[in-house]
């Protein structure tokens, strides 16, 4: 017990703590004043992140690789999920993301980027010695078209695009030809006159907003340049905690979410936006590691999908909060409000640090993939990924 | 590393040797580089480019509100208030508050509670939107009812308020219309300068008479507040305050009640005519204080600040007597016989002639030309000297002292000096009344006449010039000045209507002294053969004033019948004005006046009488009796 202990990752913990804890403090500089005890969405946060940290440390000690047995069972769960979220989800805000079951809600895409990782990584080192055949790029790109279609659905075009920065992160390293990963590329390049035709207004709209913030300032530009003028107001050191007129006179608008970044912008300056990217280039990075030490196929493309999910989400965030990238109401994993977010973000880390304890002389070392595969009904037994 | 291409992760042995570590690796690098991409442009955001959007933080919080100064009042000589700023509710609109979305709605709501036209509001709504912190008004004197309605209702009408702003109510209106003039909306041709002067576009400013002529300094300077608001507009708290530099108030020259007395009094003369229309300036000989100045018809300031009728509108616009003019000031006409002191004074100066010089008058000057100038009396005046050709106006003895006379060698005094004179006089340019659209009227010369009219000058000209017919134009309140120039010794004087200004505490925040515009070159006992003149044409039985002889002071005086181009009457006469101008008492005179009656005929039967009218109410302070009532009446329709 104590050698696994020894061999957890500091690093992605105290980067995970770090970041959690950002949010924390941002979420405490917009909460209600007179919200206390648990109805303060930070304290909410601490504590929650708390649970899911303590569980994340738990699953260090499970061997990652009973996650090759689930994967089944658990992409079908999802895909049921998000196929159920569209027929009776709640609708909020033109789109059917969500369940909501008493005080608890349940966002279905959330989960199912964890339940895709695991599935593409079983998918792909199952078959990593015919990663280079057109047919298993093709097959593997349809596995991940069920989610992202679904999810596109909804609709919330963002998080089907993590979908399939996720698929070709995991696709690339597994080992698919370059041609084979470029030409859906140059084809998605090529199609995009006749999606702009077939596109809804929204999409179209975030695109020229995108590019010109200032065409219309009051209207869909607004968030945009508001996230622009927060961040650029922090300056060097930011306002301070609980300063700064844009986001605590509500000009900056979802920025307990989609735009916490540019608030933290606002408050901590330069120093903070910079300590932020920080840790998430060391997270990532540490999940790379993590991938390129791992014992076995699996646990590298579990590692790597996990590194490309937290790569291009927070990407995609920051990037839309400094207006490098358009508005995909991506949020910031681990620092944005959002439970489901948090909660699947520490499962990852939890993952990374069982692939990182689970990597070398194990008591698994000898065993083959074989063995694995077969003890898996064992040790889908024992874990707790079921809840 | 091996090759990424290979494929190496084989069970059991080959355990250690997994695919992709490469291609990971360039993964590795790709997120480091987007970070990175991220890193510069924070640092371009938070450090190069951070005072910009400070600068618009600051400007997104910051909303200033101007605080508009009350209009300065205007007070008569006796601090009677003439205007008073009534209380009226406005519709105010910040556009920035004004989401894009809710504007139809919010319109068609605010078409109906304030009456106003939903294509009007809409104007306005996008002239707001140019400069979108900046409040602008949606509708001006709404209802009280509407007014809380609007403030009940405030959520479906996001960044409109109703404020409470004013709006002139002229206590005299009636009676003072051409002098304190009214407000109005900016004429969109000159929002612009007014702009420069820190005046919004939907503000009234003056338009006409005292209101527009001091609309700087009884405006004010706009107050501003600064208010700290959040996204959805509402005010925190305040930032800054500065509070408005409140209009300054005017006081007059002239008393409201002799005002409202003179004006009943040339209102009831004009009665007795069909085409009523007169003008009457009387003022102070010493000072050029404005003691009352009517222009009939005139018309109430009321209406437009109340908002006019548009039938009541359409009348004063279409009455072919202008009333919307003040003639006083504005107006241009011969003066024919009151100008005759100016060639008399010319050639007394001059010494074309003596004062006792006496020149025959047989009712008629032929020139060799063929052409024949007639006086007004066929018989003629037979020999007169300069006091009884200005007491009996006789034209053939002003012909000969100003354009000569080739039978008995007389030189006149010329053109060129007439003119000089007439200038020195006043005429032929402003006299700098503190009014708007103020005539300098024309003193015509030779060049004058070759430039506009490509004709030359001949001898004739220089005839009528002397008797104020053909191409002089005067108004009514240089004549006066100029008579009050005579009767006050030669000073020509700057006419006063503002006598000063008073800062919101009421103490004198600046004082308008009388001016002397210029000082006539007549010597003094020439003056004195003038004014000698003057007196006889009232008070001598063969003089042409009688009927301005006052019964309580002694009036000096002349009339002037000054014939204009229109339709000839039955005995072939051209239409003429009646003039009457002069002073009084005629020794250390109080008032100086014009009366002009438009299309009045001769100046001695409908203008002198409206002259002894005033003189006696300024003397003694009651109305004289109705003209019909005085035993020297004499029907309009009287013509000589």
């Amino acid at each position: 017990m104590l050698v696994r202990l020894a061999r957890i990752e500091w690093a992605t913990i105290i980067s995970t703590i770090a970041l959690v804890a950002f949010g924390v403090l941002m979420l405490s500089t917009t909460a209600e004043p007179d919200s206390t005890g648990l109805e303060n969405q930070a304290v909410q946060k601490a504590v929650l992140g708390a649970v899911g940290l303590a569980f994340a440390f738990a699953m260090a000690q499970v061997d990652y690789r009973v996650l090759h047995g689930l994967a089944g069972p658990v992409f079908l769960l999802g895909v049921l999920a998000l196929i159920l979220v569209l027929l009776v989800g709640d609708f909020d805000l033109g789109a059917r993301r969500w369940f909501e079951l008493g005080p608890i809600v349940i966002q279905p895409s959330e989960f199912m980027k964890l339940a895709a990782i695991v599935a593409f990584a079983k998918y792909l080192s199952d078959r990593s010695d015919s990663t280079r055949l057109l047919r298993t790029v093709m097959v593997g790109l349809g596995l991940m078209l069920i989610p992202a279609s679904l999810v596109f659905l909804q609709p919330d075009l963002g998080t089907a695009l993590i979908f399939s920065a996720i698929w070709m992160a995991m696709v690339f390293v597994a080992g698919a030809r370059w041609w084979h990963l470029l030409t859906p590329i140059v084809i998605a390049l090529a199609a995009f006159p006749f999606a702009w035709f077939f596109a809804q207004d929204y999409m179209r709209q975030r695109f020229v907003t995108f590019l010109d913030p200032g065409s219309d300032p009051l209207g869909a530009g607004y968030n945009v340049l508001q996230a622009r003028i927060s961040i650029g107001s922090g300056g060097w050191f930011g306002h301070g905690l609980g300063q700064g007129s844009q986001s605590q006179l509500e000009f900056l608008r979802v920025r307990d979410t989609d735009f916490i970044f540019a608030m933290l912008g606002e408050q901590l300056g330069l120093a903070g936006t910079m300590g932020l990217l920080a840790f998430f280039t060391l997270l990532i990075v540490q999940a790379l590691v993590i991938g390129l030490r791992a014992r076995d196929m699996f646990g590298r493309l579990l590692a790597i999908g996990i590194a490309a999910m937290l790569f291009s989400q927070s990407f995609v965030n920051i990037g839309m909060n400094v207006g490098l990238m358009p508005v995909t109401g991506i949020t910031l994993p681990l620092v944005s409000l959002g439970k489901n977010s948090l909660l699947v973000t520490l499962l990852s880390v939890g993952i990374l640090l069982s692939i990182h304890s689970h990597r070398g002389a194990a008591p698994f070392r000898q065993q083959s993939m074989h063995v694995v595969r077969g003890s898996l009904p064992a040790a889908g037994s024992r874990g707790g990924l079921g809840r | 590393m091996e090759a990424h291409s290979r494929p190496t992760a084989r069970t059991g042995a080959g355990q250690r040797r997994i695919s992709g570590t490469r291609r990971a690796l360039l993964l590795g690098g790709a997120a480091l580089a987007g970070n990175a991409a991220l890193a510069g442009r924070l640092w371009q955001l938070q450090v190069v480019e951070s005072d910009t959007y400070r600068e618009q933080a600051a400007h997104n919080r910051a909303r200033t509100r101007p605080i508009q100064p009350l209009r300065g009042l205007i007070y008569d000589r006796n601090r009677e208030p003439l205007v008073a700023n009534a209380p009226v509710f406005s519709v105010w609109l910040a556009p920035a508050d004004l989401p894009p979305e809710r504007e139809g709605p919010a319109m068609a709501n605010l078409a109906v509670l304030t009456g106003e036209r939903l294509e009007d509001l809409r104007f306005k709504l996008s002239q707001a939107r140019l400069a979108p912190d900046t409040p602008a008004r949606l509708a001006r004197a709404v209802p009280r009812e509407s007014a809380l309605t609007i403030e009940e209702r405030r959520q479906e009408l996001p960044g409109i308020s109703v404020r409470t702003s004013t709006r002139r109510e002229y206590a005299h209106g009636d009676v003072l219309g051409h002098i304190l003039g009214f407000t109005g909306p900016i004429p969109a041709e000159e929002v612009e300068a007014y702009r420069q002067q820190g005046v919004r576009f939907d503000e009234d400013i003056g338009l006409a008479g005292i209101e527009r002529s001091l609309q700087t300094r009884l405006r004010g300077r706009d107050g501003e507040q600064r208010l700290e608001t959040d996204a959805f507009g509402r005010a925190l708290h305040e930032l800054s305050f500065t509070p408005p530099q409140v209009g300054q108030h005017a006081v007059l020259t002239i008393a409201v009640n002799e005002q409202q007395a003179i004006r009943e009094i040339l209102a009831r003369h004009l009665a007795l005519r069909e085409r009523g229309a007169g003008a009457v300036v009387v003022l102070r000989p010493d000072s050029g204080d404005i003691v009352a100045m009517v222009s009939l018809p005139d018309y109430d300031s009321n209406i437009f600040t109340r908002g006019a009728s548009s039938e009541s509108f359409a009348l004063l616009v279409s009455d072919p007597r202008r009333p919307l003019i003040n003639h006083a000031i504005s107006g241009l006409y011969p003066p024919g016989s009151t100008y005759k002191v100016i060639a008399a004074s010319g050639a007394l100066e001059a010494g074309v002639v003596l004062p006792q010089s006496k020149i025959h008058c047989d009712g008629r000057l032929i020139l060799p030309s063929g052409w024949a100038f007639d006086d007004w009396l066929p018989q003629g005046h037979g020999f007169v000297d300069l006091q009884r050709a200005i007491a009996e106006s006789c034209n053939i003895y002003f012909y000969n002292v100003s354009g000569g006379n080739p039978y008995t060698q007389l030189q006149g005094l010329g053109n060129r000096r007439l003119a000089e004179f007439e200038r020195s006089f006043g005429f032929g340019e402003r006299t700098g009344i503190d009014l708007p659209g103020e005539a300098s009227g024309l003193v015509p010369t030779s060049e004058w006449k070759n430039r506009n009219l490509q004709q030359p000058w001949v001898t004739g000209d220089t005839y009528h010039a002397a008797i104020g017919q053909g191409l002089v134009q005067v108004t009514p309140l240089q004549i006066a000045s100029m008579y009050a120039a005579i009767g006050n010794g030669g000073r020509v004087m700057r006419p006063r209507l503002v006598d000063r200004l008073l800062d919101q505490h009421g103490k004198v925040a600046e004082r308008f002294p009388p001016r002397v515009r210029s000082i006539l070159p007549v010597s003094d006992t020439n003056l004195r053969l003038l004014q000698a003149g003057l007196y006889r044409a009232v008070n001598e039985p063969q003089g042409t004033g009688p009927r301005a002889r006052s019964s309580h002071t002694v009036v000096a005086g002349k009339t002037g019948t000054a014939e204009y181009s229109g339709a000839r009457d039955a005995e072939g006469r051209l239409p003429s004005h009646a003039w009457f101008a002069g002073y009084a008492p005629a020794e250390q005179p109080e008032y100086g006046f014009a009366v002009l009656v438009r299309d009045g005929g001769e100046g001695s039967f409908a203008a002198a009488p409206i002259a002894r009218d005033i003189v006696d109410y300024l003397m003694t302070g009651d109305m004289p009796p109705l003209p019909q009532e005085r035993p020297d009446f004499i029907s309009p329709d009287h013509r000589l």
